[in-house]
């Protein structure tokens, strides 16, 4: 094992002590980057072996000149030798669609084709696929008009891809429109995990049929129009001038003791600049993937060259992958008793309580029961209706957020730190950041303009971010540290399976009675939060519930878009469904009865009305192969805020600056603001400018738990009230209106009117902060860490109609139908856009989506976006979604959030529809061919 | 390292060091990974090997050919319309732009244990399957070799379909199916390492053929296929097939040609039970896995399918030249 001082600085372990002095930049200059640079190639001559041969072509009718190696990649040399970054690299091995570019008008795979290939060709990419005045193209200004982005990740691939095909489409069949069929078709290539799919369609279609042949008209999301020119930027794609490059070293082993670790020889390899341990040996690691040290070099590949010249000494220990090995008698322990059970990371979005292990067991928690003794006995008596029961199991979903996991961090020369990070809490980062390298927090600047994707999994500081901070300092450069695919499925984010077994009774009088244990496995990580969302659901039941936290030797789970949502309704909505079939209620009817709540009430007439339930078919009506059903199920959530966040307004008349401390991860809060700002003005949105990305804005929140909205919509209200009372004063001063008054459109007094935008051309830049405020009677609990629990519940009940192929064992959604009670919309477009996009992802669970491990060692099977299944385009039909106006009045802003509410119902709705359409009752995820035609034959 | 030979000659004398490149849709993935290391030697520049051109009555495919360019030729869309169908419906539209016919038959198998670069599996130098002894759900169903992982090329299927040969610089020509006949050995086809892949041979088109592909998957889309099936009919004006073709992929560690299936087929009126009975003989000799089983019901239906798509496909031009020129392979008109 490696001590003391080297010639390089280093810094060791996550302790941040640095050993030895010199944290030198002086002794790193040996970069293989410089070695390779004056490697003159060595003879030029045709066929012959050179270490790169010219390229010449057109890129973007711009002619280029280069020089390429064997193994530069088009995208490649895009990105970093000609700094087009609207490709992205998201898979990189041809699976997602997100680095394509145009070869000669043709759409190709950039992350797989050779650089070479490109020699005399012409290529197009976003960036230079403008055709008109406005310097777009009529695809581009579609994805603008119908919002068919989120967080922008996948959407240079989608436009350009889109793009060739209407070039085409137009040559061709003029402005007729396309089918889905024909677009799917075009763009199967593309995986978009935000699941903006329908607006996709919508914009294709839209553009062909010559709707956006003009330029001209703006769209709902502000920043859209950076995002479908590829302008818009993301961590990964921050180049820093003198920028390292790091990759960190995981352990193959699911469960070992590292006994010792020597990385000098790394250090030694021509080009490293420096090393960071993040694992101290002695140390234990706990699943494969754990990191145990980070590297920094020239390159990427250097860095990746030198993690093998790291010297490890492992004593392997026996491990546990699933919860039957982790609960079996003598199963090795993930957690043993001690200081190491207060290390697990909380997969949930509350508190982790305390409670009791077992082995690999924690818990029960059983706060949520009530009831509990009569929930017991309901059923046994034979004074009951109907009872059923079931073990429901729902699989591991990754995030798999397009962009991956990402941090550039520099060190200024006076102390201070600056770090890019494709976070969804620039704020508390920055905090975390500053607590952790002993800084302030106004020392930090945390950046994240663009983020693709997040969906729960960064939302904390993680060990990549860490490193690059970490090796930023002991380099003295800026350092890179991206995750490549293979990581990002490993160790980035994890919804944790679950085993849920139900036991459900109906009583004479129509009270519910439910039994339920879940057993949560996020590997090594707790915070199992399965059963309380039944409590939440049909609070007066009886209700016995218990949920148990089983580590095994599996990456840690991490929060996922609704956590513990979607296998608490799979389990309890399944359930309903067939007590009310067993009784021949109907379903509806029978969650009526339990019911107090009016935003379930409200979703509830909604659904009763709707002639997709209304007229559906008896049960099992068809009989040939093709079988279709209808389905439906409830759900609810939480409502979540931070008050007390901030928006700050500095208006003039050269404009308006809202900014925060808050990110949009694709959801819209950019546009949200600019709204908010620009209607309560009654001025032009274009007047508005939103700066938010960065930390060093007032205090705002985490893009997470459905919040964000209901934080910032308020804030940004409250400033605009205070900005309109100092509007008037400057009327009444300034202006000498000393009488005036406010109105909603701007002053007035008996003579005369002055709108805001008037009143703002004639105002000095006034700075205002506003606040979100408490809700009118106070929350449900009180603010811990910021994050207040709101006294309303959201509830959403959606129907879905499926066909099942019963030879190749096919489950498609055909169509469905979600109501949602939330209040106020401030944006229904966007507002649409966020709940299709969790419809699909909870529909890609339900059909496709399976992390699967090697059931021998533990390491990742499913490591690509070829067998990590996302739903595609083709794979979405229509989504009808209805905003049911009502209720919330006491929410400050008037309405909750959406996010995590419209991930909750796919499972269980679509379930409830294969029932419906065969007669066969799934309680596993996913839906797999196999298992359809396995449960099908049972 | 690279070369760019200009000359399949040139190429030759370093193509057992390097590893040979066409469009690197696949090669690229196992390089940028390490999985292989070696220098590259492009074939970009060497002429010639980018052309569909007839040849006689049938056809000469370049192996650089990009499987877009073929799926979209007018000729072979009108007179060979399965491995027009197959070409358009294998990966996505990015990946054929850029894939070719020869490296698309040449390619390594998708076998998520073998692509990783920290396994060891039989394929790799390693002592073991992995995926025998852990997860193989989207493995073969006809586990008869050592190597469980499924043959990926599409078009070998459909081209053993076809009847094609493979002409070969640097060693012998040979049909697909003898390029596929790799016995017990862990290879992906019987090409000798450094050897190159020059053109592929089809046949004189049929008369009036109707032909099907078909994959089942998970999702509607862009996915490796669970089971992929090609059939070619020929039919007489009483809808007796005069002639079949049926070839099977992802099921076994190579294409299949169900030779068995086609003589079930020909001089049989089209009717339901006859392509129920295909489907049922096509899973003969299957040996599924612990988590394959699946696939054997895919099969069935799959190769059912297929059948019931071929005869109500749009059959190609009638050629009036006769039938007994041997050129469409052992199977001769009705077999009474
Ligand atoms: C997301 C995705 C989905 C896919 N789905 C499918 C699918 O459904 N069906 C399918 O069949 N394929 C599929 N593929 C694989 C793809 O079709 C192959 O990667 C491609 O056809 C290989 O062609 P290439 O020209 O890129 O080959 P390369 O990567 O250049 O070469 C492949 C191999 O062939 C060798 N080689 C190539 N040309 C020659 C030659 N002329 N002589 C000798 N050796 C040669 C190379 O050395 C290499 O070993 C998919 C790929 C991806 C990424
Ligand atoms: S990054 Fe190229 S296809 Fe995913
Ligand atoms: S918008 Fe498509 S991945 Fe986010």
């Amino acid at each position: 094992m490696s001590t003391g001082t080297t010639r390089r600085g280093f810094l060791r372990g996550t302790a941040l002590i640095t050993v030895g002095g010199g944290v030198a930049a002086s002794g790193c200059k040996t970069t293989a980057l410089e070695s390779e640079g004056t490697h003159a190639p060595a003879v030029e001559a045709e066929g012959t072996s050179v270490d790169t041969v010219p390229l010449e072509c057109e890129v973007n009718g711009q002619k280029e000149a280069l020089r390429v190696g064997g193994d530069r990649l088009a995208l490649d040399v895009l990105r970093d030798d000609l700094e087009l970054r609207g490709a992205k690299r998201s898979c990189g091995h041809g699976a997602c669609g997100a680095c394509t570019v145009q070869v000669d008008g043709r759409p190709v795979v950039s992350c797989l084709m050779p650089a070479v290939a490109l020699h005399g060709r012409s290529v197009t990419t976003v960036e230079g696929l403008a055709k008109g005045s406005d310097g777009l193209h009529p695809v581009q200004r579609a994805f603008i008009g119908e919002d068919a982005l989120q967080c922008g990740f996948c959407t240079s691939g989608f436009v350009v891809e889109s793009a060739a095909f209407y070039d085409r489409w137009r040559k061709e069949k003029g402005t007729a429109v396309p089918s889905d069929e024909e677009i799917a078709e075009a763009l199967s290539g593309h995986l978009c995990r935000c699941g903006a799919y329908l607006s996709i369609y919508r914009a294709v279609a839209a553009a062909c049929r010559g709707d956006y042949d003009e330029p001209g008209g703006e769209g709902p999301r502000y920043e859209a129009r950076d995002k479908v020119t590829g302008a818009a930027q993301y961590t990964v794609d921050v180049a820093l001038p003198q920028m390292a490059h790091a990759k960190i070293l995981r352990s193959p082993y699911a469960a070992a003791e590292l006994r010792s670790l020597d990385w000098s020889a790394a250090l030694d390899v021509p080009g490293v600049l420096g090393v960071v341990e993040l694992l101290n040996a002695p140390a234990s690691v706990r699943y494969v993937g754990q990191e145990i040290l980070a590297i920094a070099a020239e390159t990427e590949e250097i860095a990746a060259r030198a993690l093998s010249a790291v010297e490890l000494d492992w004593r392997i220990k026996n491990h546990v992958l699933s919860i039957e090995a982790a609960t079996a008698e003598d199963a090795p322990v993930v957690f043993p008793r001690g200081e190491a059970r207060r290390s697990p990371a909380n997969h949930s979005e509350g508190p982790a309580l305390p409670m009791v292990w077992r082995g690999n067991v924690r818990g029960p928690g059983k706060l949520f029961s009530h009831r509990r003794g009569l929930a017991r006995w309901t059923g046994r008596d034979g004074n009951h209706k109907a009872e059923v029961q079931g073990r429901y199991r729902t699989q591991t979903q990754v995030h798999t957020c397009l962009e991956p996991h990402a941090c550039v961090a520099r060190w200024g020369t006076s102390g201070g730190l600056e770090v890019w990070m494709s976070t969804q809490a620039v704020r508390h980062m920055a905090e975390d950041l500053a607590e952790r390298f002993g800084l302030k927090v106004s020392e930090v600047e945390v950046h994240a303009d663009h983020i693709g994707g997040g969906f729960g999994s960064k939302a904390t500081l993680r060990p990549e971010a860490i490193a690059a901070v970490e090796l930023a300092r002991v380099t003295l450069r800026p350092v890179r540290l991206v995750l490549d695919r293979r990581e990002e499925m490993t160790v980035a984010g994890l919804r944790p399976q679950v085993r849920t077994d139900l036991r459900a009774a109906l009583g004479k009088a129509d009270d519910l009675a439910i039994k339920a244990r879940a057993y949560g496995d996020g590997g090594a990580a707790i915070g199992s939060a399965t059963t309380p969302l039944m409590r939440i659901m049909y609070p007066q039941s009886r209700l016995d519930l218990q949920d148990f936290d089983v580590t095994t030797n599996t990456p840690p789970g991490c929060p996922f878009r609704g956590p513990g949502g979607p296998s608490a309704f799979f389990a309890l909505e399944s359930s309903i469904d067939e007590l009310a079939h067993t009784t021949g209620d109907d379903p509806i009817e029978l969650r009526r009865r339990w019911n107090q709540n009016d935003a379930r009430r409200r979703v509830y007439d909604w659904a009763e009305a709707l002639p997709a339930w209304k007229d559906r078919s008896e049960p099992q009506h068809d009989r040939g192969r093709y079988r279709r059903g209808v389905g439906l199920s409830a759900a609810v959530w939480l409502y979540l805020t931070m008050p007390g966040s901030r928006v700050k307004l500095d208006a003039g008349p050269g404009g308006i600056v809202v900014s925060t401390a808050t990110q949009d991860i694709g959801t819209g809060t950019r546009s949200l603001l600019a709204d908010v700002v620009a209607s309560g003005l009654g001025i032009e949105r274009s007047r508005v400018t939103v700066e938010i990305g960065s930390s060093r804005a007032v205090h705002g929140p985490m893009s997470a738990g459905s919040r964000t909205a209901s934080t910032v919509g308020p804030a940004a209200e409250d400033a605009l009230r205070l900005l309109k009372e100092e509007l008037l004063e400057v009327a009444q001063t300034k202006l000498r209106m000393r009488r005036a008054w406010a109105v909603p459109e701007g002053v007035r007094d008996s003579v005369r009117f002055l709108s805001w935008a008037e009143l703002l051309d004639e105002s000095p830049v006034i700075t205002v902060v506003g606040k979100r405020r408490r809700d009118r009677g106070g929350f449900f609990a009180p603010p811990i860490d910021g994050l207040a629990v709101g006294r309303y519940l959201s509830a959403a009940v959606q129907v879905s109609q499926v066909e099942v192929d019963i030879l190749l064992g096919k489950v498609r959604v055909l169509q469905s139908w979600t109501g949602l009670s939330v209040g106020r919309i401030y944006n229904p477009l966007l507002a649409r856009s966020q709940v299709e996009g969790g419809l699909i992802q909870g529909m890609s669970y339900a059909l496709y989506e399976e992390r699967r491990l090697d059931p021998r060692r533990g390491f990742l099977v499913t490591a690509g976006l070829e067998d990590y299944r996302i739903a595609g385009i083709g794979d979405c039909g229509p989504i009808h979604v209805e905003f049911i106006p009502g209720g919330f009045e006491n929410v400050e802003g008037g309405g909750v959030g959406i996010g995590e509410l419209s991930t909750l119902t796919p499972l269980p709705t679509i379930a409830n529809a294969v029932w419906h359409a065969t007669g066969w009752r799934p309680r596993r995820m996913p839906l797999r061919p196999d298992r359809v035609l396995e449960g099908l034959n049972s | 390292m690279i070369r760019l030979p200009t000359t399949i000659e040139a190429a030759l004398e370093h193509s057992t060091t390097h590893d040979v490149r066409a469009g690197g849709t696949d090669i690229q993935e196992r390089r940028n990974h390490g999985r292989r290391r070696r220098p590259v030697l492009d074939l970009r520049d060497i002429p010639g090997l980018d052309k569909i051109e007839r040849d006689g009555e049938g056809l000469k495919i370049g192996a650089r050919v990009r499987l877009a360019e073929l799926a979209e030729d007018p000729w072979v869309r009108e007179r060979y319309p399965a491995l027009a169908k197959g070409a358009a419906s294998l990966g996505n539209p990015q990946i054929r732009a850029v894939a070719t016919l020869g490296g698309n038959l040449l390619q390594a198998p998708r076998c998520a244990y073998y692509r990783d670069p920290e396994v060891q599996c039989l394929k790799s130098g390693g002592s073991e399957c992995w995926a025998r002894q852990g997860d193989h759900l989207w493995h073969v169903c006809f586990a008869t070799r050592p190597c469980i992982a499924p043959h990926a090329s599409t078009m070998g299927m459909v081209l053993a379909a076809y009847d094609a040969t493979v002409s070969v610089a640097g060693g012998a020509a040979r049909s697909v199916e003898e390029l596929y006949d790799i016995g017990d050995t862990l290879r992906d086809h019987t090409l000798d390492e450094g050897v190159l892949l020059t053109h592929i041979n089809l046949p004189r088109p049929w008369s009036a053929e109707q032909g099907a592909y078909m994959r089942a998957t998970s999702r509607a889309r862009a996915e490796w296929a669970l089971v992929e099936v090609v059939v070619r009919l020929r039919l007489d004006r009483w809808e007796s097939i005069v002639d079949a073709r049926v070839a099977v992929g992802a099921v076994a560690n190579t294409p299949l040609r169900l030779r068995e299936v086609e003589r079930l087929l020909i001089g049989n009126v089209v009717n339901e039970p006859l392509f129920v009975a295909a489907g049922e003989k096509a899973t003969e000799g299957a040996q599924p896995l612990e988590d394959t089983a699946y696939k054997v019901e895919l099969l069935r239906a799959s190769v059912f399918d297929a059948l019931n798509a071929a005869v109500v496909s749009p059959p190609s031009p009638l050629i009036d030249a006769p039938d007994e020129d041997g050129s469409e392979g052992e199977s001769k008109g009705p077999a009474k």
